[in-house]
């Protein structure tokens, strides 16, 4: 049946546990391109470079019934005690899902937590901003 | 091996000079002597950017094939692409040929894809 998807139809999960009153996300795909002109041509033109992936997502600051913070294993990858930094296994799973019953589809990688944004202001909800970036390829790609 | 067909997608040519000799008096006054009447020294520089690195290896060959800086050579209208200009003005001047001023460089920018400079300089 066709079918429009919504904001309704989203969900962000992490390591296969959908995350709580995500708010928005986005992925973009970015291809890197080398331009491979030389003199005297008229029009320019390009061969492919190397192929990656970034987003950024949005959630609201939510503690449930059993006491947990449903941002906890985002903000956690940068925001923490300790003098060691990032390692280079403290990486996400990140799935990006649009659903229609029981069709999914899926955008699933594995990424870096990149910038972690949380605030409070008066009179609003507290949000947490997190971007990414995808490491190596993608592991589920069925948007198509 | 000739050099290269493949077309620059940079270029950069000095006009070189004629050989001669300047002598300055303590009045300042200066006297020029000529000693050729040939323009030499020019230098030409070729860019070979995001090329394959099939077409990259051929210039590492054909600087192993007249030894380096060693032996002389004529370049192919390929580098002049994109001159509308008469040819010869950014070609070795009369009596002149090519030889490397320095070695090829190859910067990799990708698996498969490398950039080439190229110096070479007119000798007579």
């Amino acid at each position: 049946m066709a079918k429009v998807y919504t904001g309704r139809d989203g969900i962000l999960q992490l390591s296969g546990t959908t995350l709580a009153k995500v708010v928005n996300f986005t992925l973009q795909a970015n291809l890197e391109t080398l331009e491979t002109t030389t003199l005297g041509d008229s029009l320019r033109s390009y061969t492919p470079g190397v192929l990656g992936y970034s987003g950024s997502a949005s959630l609201l600051y939510y503690k449930d019934d059993a006491g947990n913070i449903n941002t906890t294993n985002l903000l956690n990858k940068l925001i923490k005690t300790g003098t060691g930094g990032v390692s280079s296994s403290e990486t996400a799973d990140l799935t990006l899902r649009w659903v229609d019953g029981t069709d999914q589809n899926d955008i699933r990688l594995t990424a870096y937590i990149t910038s972690a944004n949380i605030g409070a202001s008066t009179g609003e909800i507290t949000r947490a901003e997190i971007s990414f970036v995808g490491t190596g390829a993608l592991t589920t790609a069925t948007i198509s | 091996m000739a050099f290269p067909t493949h077309k620059p997608t940079g270029r950069t040519f000095d006009a070189g000079d004629y050989t001669y000799k300047t002598f300055k008096a303590q009045s300042g006054k200066e006297v020029r002597i000529l000693y050729g009447d040939k323009r030499t020294g020019m230098q030409l520089q070729l860019v070979y950017e995001n090329v394959n690195d099939t077409a990259a290896d051929d210039f590492v060959a054909h600087y192993d094939e007249v030894k380096g800086g060693f032996n002389t050579f004529v370049l192919p209208s390929a580098f002049r692409s994109g001159w509308n200009g008469n040819a010869s003005a950014i070609d070795a001047a009369t009596g002149n040929l090519w030889r490397y001023q320095s070695a090829p460089s190859i910067t990799s920018v990708r698996p498969g894809i490398s950039s080439v400079t190229v110096n070479l300089i007119g000798v007579l």
